[in-house]
């Protein structure tokens, strides 16, 4: 038996494999149950018995060693294969992705949900009024006289004698006053008219207007509210102060001011010099205004605020012109 | 109102800061808007006494002065004419810079050396006046600075007054708030001014007031034999600093002393009045009268007037007449000092359309108490700046009321403010503002509001006094012991919120516009009349031709949003703005709905690497308006649309249950012509209130059902003619079982082929074969049966 001769044509048999199927193919040949090897093994058996321990020995360690170099082959094609595979999927995962088409609702939009969500915690409720409002409810139910400097020509709308185009939110209170009784805790937003046109002022504007009414509502629960609303709209450090101001349908009258965030409190032109900000009006319902409703100051007392929706905006974001917010660019308003 | 810091200091003792004073009268009420800082622009200026006055003996226009500085005395060469010997004038000694920044040194003069220089105004930058050196007043001490002499450093307020607190209209009245926040007394005594007094007034003229309601005080002083001047520096300079012009010595008096005190004072020309006599009268009949400015003003009815003998002299507390004004040739003064009825100023001024600073004052009403004391701190200061006699006496008109007393109880105070303020800080706050208590009791007390506050009417105008002089800072913030029912929100502004947030995550930017629009927007739509949104709410006063109207419909706004941002790069637009419309209903009467607008122009993108975007056309706009109408529980159908701004063929109105909701499409060209839009746009506009009428947003859950869901195609060809809706409605009606009709192919030849996938579902059982393909049978006869309709085969 040439052993040699075997392994030389084993090794033949193998460096003739090209591909993984011609390796099965050898495996069989070579291995399979009537492959080579086993033909050599049972020729072993006819052979005697200090022949068959020396050439079992060789023939054992050849089928080894054939076997080795089959996983060899094996794992080099199916390595080969695996390459080849992972070549034809691979995708360059630095292409830009594709984000979803969503659009922004108007920042006034969103500074006014914020808004009310605040005043929601707070147990108010929304009430709406109509946009073209009688001087009865804009002005006179107010305790705006009639010589008012706030009803000449210059500020107010006029769509003909007596209608007018409201110029603050505040015929609301009048109007939820008239139809309930109280108690009452409201918040009413919606758009004002005034015709002034510049940099801090356009023609239209929007207002949130507050109003609670109660048996002992007290000065000292209007500054708690507010405070509360600040701290949650612009950070609970924000610095603020309430002064005396005046309002024909408040008494007393609050003016609120925040720390101006642009300049910190140190002072800038934004805030004149002046460190901060005003940003609400506010103050205890006028005993005129009850009387006009028909409450009973004696009974109840209230306080009452309004803000300008795009000045907490402005401040906000911070905006520097007003005008900003109608010319509807696509540049500003994808920002929000 | 301005008012100089230095002036203040007349009144009141004030220890703290210009800065510090501002913020405790802001948080008083009084909001200093703005410090303007006023500093000398000369430095090493004093006073000096001329001792001589030379001729230089080689320059006939020059002389030479010697000067007392206080500590030596030193020749001046100077040119001026205006100068003589013992004159207190501003020297700018060797080393001293001038207002130009010229710096004065040692300097010879044609042979003579000057050591220094005498100043006129001009160069100290005290004013424009350069007509010779400028004279000081007698008492400067010789060597002091003259930046001290002249107060010219010194901080300007600019104070918001609040418009009902018109006694703050004045140095005093300021400095009587400043004396409550520093605790201290304010003085007044030094301003009443010594004069001998000649003759007597009632030999020289007479008053008549015929309306006491309009003019319940008038007072008249007189002074003859004045001379007409230039006033002094320091009456000019705090004139100047409070935002006047200074005129001359008798004019610059009235108005010192109104900004002094806060009563504005007219003087005539007591020469020039006719018939010796004052009239204070109500117009009866339309008058033409020609103010001291030389405009012809029109004067209505019942306008209050001031006349001598013959006619109208000045229009009460507003303006005075040419034809009895103060002239440089004035020798005799009458000066009126009056109080007028607010309400007859204001309506005369807002007749007139003019407003003075006297007009200002009195229409929001003036100390009627202090009429006369003001008068004859005027007189006193004209007699000390113009010479003359004060006439002995006055004229006077009164009509005195008795001062409004408001009883306040201790308790309500600390109720309504939430405080604890005792009782004896309440009264000395009070106090401190002169609204003095007559009565004190257990349980409250009266006060007496004294006439120059017009803001105090009521028991809670006292409480805000309170807790203004105690400072809002102080008030504890407290959370509403009260429980107060709590609403649900409004369901209208809830239901504009879940159509915000729908368009938001289709992808739509929102936005807002002014609610009015031009007439030419209604035009460019071709809409006329009878339609309702040709019926528009006019602006009597608007502020431009663009915004004469409400709009009376929002797609004309969306369209000039889209022009604006296509002219600025952008490509493809999705708008939505949700907002009130506005009409007048048949009665003519306005009226407001809810409506929504939605627009798209462009794709849906630009560009993505991997994918191709075709245009939008008319299904993308209504495929987002079925979502919309889906998020409250409603359907639509389509109907053909007779929108005049509407594309025939790719539009339609649009209707919930059988009601008109709005209309659906793409945009006429010639219409977008008008708003300079070359593109098309698909667009939608509704009215919320029809939606928000029928929406159904209480969901109820249907089980999941357990049994398999089948699906069979069918493919029909359709005429052009016959829409696709009326076979889709028409397989649902087959059974109960049909759950879904889809359409998921459309391709066209000679006719439409369009594939229809149907979904069978039992909540029941599982569907046996031979119950769908009955039903498959029912739905091809059903559908062939169509006019116009054949299953492909
Ligand atoms: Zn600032």
């Amino acid at each position: 038996m040439d052993i040699n001769a075997l392994k030389g044509k084993i090794e033949q048999e193998i460096s003739s494999v090209k591909n993984i199927e011609d390796l099965e193919k050898v495996r069989t040949l070579l291995l399979g149950r009537k492959g080579i090897l086993s033909e050599y093994i049972d020729r072993i058996k006819t052979l005697d018995k200090e022949e068959r321990k020396i050439f079992g020995r060789e023939i054992n360690l050849l089928k080894q060693w054939t076997e080795e170099k089959l996983r060899e082959f094996k794992q080099f094609y199916e390595d080969e294969e695996k390459n080849r595979r992972e070549l034809v999927t691979w995708i360059d995962i630095s292409m830009p992705g594709k984000t979803p088409v969503t659009g922004k609702k108007h920042p006034i939009t969103q500074t006014l949900e914020e808004i009310i969500k605040i005043f929601s915690t707070l147990g108010f409720s929304v009430a709406e009024g109509p946009d073209i409002e009688s001087d009865y409810y804009n002005f006179e139910a107010l305790n705006i006289p009639h010589d008012h400097p706030a009803r000449d020509m210059q500020d107010t709308f006029y769509i003909k004698k007596g209608v007018v185009l409201r110029t603050h939110t505040s015929p609301v209170q009048i109007r939820v006053m008239e139809s309930q009784l109280p108690p009452v805790k409201i918040i009413a937003p919606g758009a004002v008219y005034r015709c002034d046109s510049d940099v801090s002022h356009t023609p239209m504007f929007h207002q949130v207007e507050g109003l609670m009414v109660d048996r002992h509502v007290r000065f000292s629960d209007l500054k708690g509210i507010l405070s509360i609303f600040i701290q949650e709209m612009f950070g609970s450090n924000t610095p603020l102060r309430f002064r005396p101001s005046y309002f024909p349908f408040t008494e007393p009258s609050a003016e609120v001011d925040i720390g101006c965030v642009i300049c910190g409190g140190r002072g800038c032109r934004v805030c004149k010099d002046t460190g901060w900000l005003e940003i609400l009006g506010s103050g205890m319902v006028h005993p005129q205004v009850f009387r006009i409703v028909g409450y009973d100051p004696e009974e109840v007392t209230g306080f009452a605020f309004g803000m300008g929706v795009e000045r907490v905006a402005m401040i906000k974001f911070g905006i520097d012109d007003i005008r900003q917010f109608y010319y509807n660019d696509i540049r500003f308003l994808s920002q929000f | 109102m301005r008012i100089p810091f230095e002036w203040l200091k007349d009144f009141v003792v004030i220890d703290i800061e210009p800065q510090e004073l501002a913020k405790r009268l802001t948080m008083r009420g009084l909001e200093v808007e703005s410090l303007e800082e006023y500093a000398p622009s000369f430095r090493n200026v004093v006073a000096g006494e001329i001792v001589s006055i030379d001729r230089h003996s080689k320059a006939d226009n020059l002389s030479i002065c010697t000067i007392d500085n206080g500590s030596s005395i030193l020749p001046v060469v100077c040119g001026a004419k205006n100068i003589s010997k013992g004159d207190k004038v501003p020297f700018a000694m060797i080393d001293a810079r001038l207002a130009d920044g010229a710096v004065i040194e040692k300097k010879e003069l044609r042979g003579v050396t000057s050591f220094g220089m005498l100043c006129s105004e001009r160069e100290l930058g005290l004013s424009d006046d350069h007509s010779g050196i400028f004279i000081l007043e007698d008492n400067a001490k010789l060597g002091e600075p003259l930046e001290h002499i002249l107060g010219v450093s010194d901080v300007v307020f600019d104070i918001s007054v609040p418009p009902n607190r018109g006694d703050c209209l004045s140095v005093y009245g300021i400095a009587r708030e400043v004396g409550s926040i520093l605790d201290q007394k304010i003085r007044i005594l030094p301003f009443l001014l010594e004069a001998e007094e000649t003759g007597n007034i009632a030999d020289l003229i007479s008053l008549d007031v015929f309306d006491l309601a309009a003019c319940p005080r008038y007072v008249l002083k007189m002074i003859q034999g004045i001379t007409i001047k230039k006033s002094p520096y320091w009456i000019r300079s705090r004139i100047s600093k409070c935002g006047m012009r200074p005129i001359n010595s008798i004019v610059d008096v009235t108005n010192y002393v109104m900004l002094e005190f806060g009563q504005p004072l007219h003087a005539f020309d007591y020469d020039r009045l006719r018939g010796n006599r004052i009239e204070v009268k109500l117009t009866h009949a339309p008058t033409v009268f020609r103010t001291l400015d030389g405009e012809d003003r029109m004067l209505a009815l019942n306008d209050l007037l001031i006349c001598d003998g013959v006619g109208p002299v000045a229009i009460a507390g507003i303006m005075g007449g040419e034809n009895s004004e103060i002239t440089e040739d004035t020798k005799n003064v009458a000066l009126e000092s009056a109080f007028f009825n607010p309400y007859f100023i204001r309506r005369t001024v807002r007749g007139l359309g003019i407003r003075s600073e006297a007009s200002l004052r009195f229409e929001k009403g003036i100390d009627i108490d202090n009429v006369d004391f003001a008068g004859e701190r005027a007189i006193l200061l004209m007699h000390k700046l113009s010479g003359g006699k004060v006439v002995k006496g006055y004229r006077e008109v009164y009509d005195k009321k008795e001062l409004n007393r408001i009883f306040v109880s201790f308790g309500k105070i600390n109720e309504i403010l939430g405080t604890a303020i005792e009782q004896r800080d309440i009264v000395g706050a009070l106090r401190s503002v002169d609204l003095h208590v007559m009565k004190e009791e257990e349980s409250g007390f009266l006060v007496s509001i004294p006439p120059f506050r017009y803001d105090i009417n009521e028991y809670i105008d006292i409480i805000e006094e309170i807790a203004r002089i105690h400072g809002y800072e102080h008030i504890p913030a407290t959370t509403p012991v009260t429980a107060v029912k709590t609403l649900k929100r409004d369901k209208k502004e809830n239901q504009a919120g879940i159509a915000k947030d729908y368009f938001k995550s289709a992808g739509f930017n929102e936005l807002i516009n002014f609610a009015f629009f031009s007439v030419k927007d209604i035009e460019n739509f071709f809409i006329t009349s009878p339609d309702e949104r040709a019926s528009c709410v006019n602006i009597m006063n608007p502020i431009s031709k663009d915004y004469e109207v409400m709009r009376t419909f929002i797609a004309a706004g969306v369209l000039k949003n889209i022009a604006y941002n296509l002219n600025r790069g952008a490509k493809s637009l999705r708008f939505f703005e949700s907002g009130k419309v506005f009409y007048l209903n048949t009665e003519g009467l306005p009226v407001e709905y809810p409506a929504v607008c939605f627009a798209m122009t462009g794709r849906e993108r630009e560009y993505f690497w991997r994918d191709k975007y075709p245009e939008y056309d008319f299904f993308d706009i209504k495929g987002v308006l079925e979502g919309l109408v889906n998020c409250f529980g409603l359907d639509i159908h389509i109907e053909k649309s007779m929108e005049p701004f509407l594309n025939p063929n790719k539009s339609g109105d649009v209707f919930v249950n059988n009601e008109k909701a709005g209309w659906i499409g793409e945009i006429k060209a010639e219409v977008l012509k008008f708003y300079e839009i070359e593109q098309k746009v698909y667009c939608a506009e509704l009215r919320f209130d029809v939606i928000w009428k029928m929406s159904r947003l209480n969901v109820q859950y249907t089980p999941i059902p357990k049994y398999p869901q089948v699906t069979r195609d069918f493919t029909f060809l359709i005429a052009d003619k016959t829409p696709v809706s009326h076979i889709i409605e028409k397989i649902k009606g087959v059974s109960p079982l049909i759950i879904d009709v889809g359409v998921f192919d459309m391709f066209k030849k000679e006719v439409r082929s369009v594939s229809f996938r149907v979904v069978f579902q039992s909540f029941e059982d599982t569907l046996k074969d031979e119950t769908v393909n009955a039903l498959q049978d029912i739905i091809i006869k059903e559908v062939t049966n169509i006019d116009g309709v054949m299953l492909r085969g």
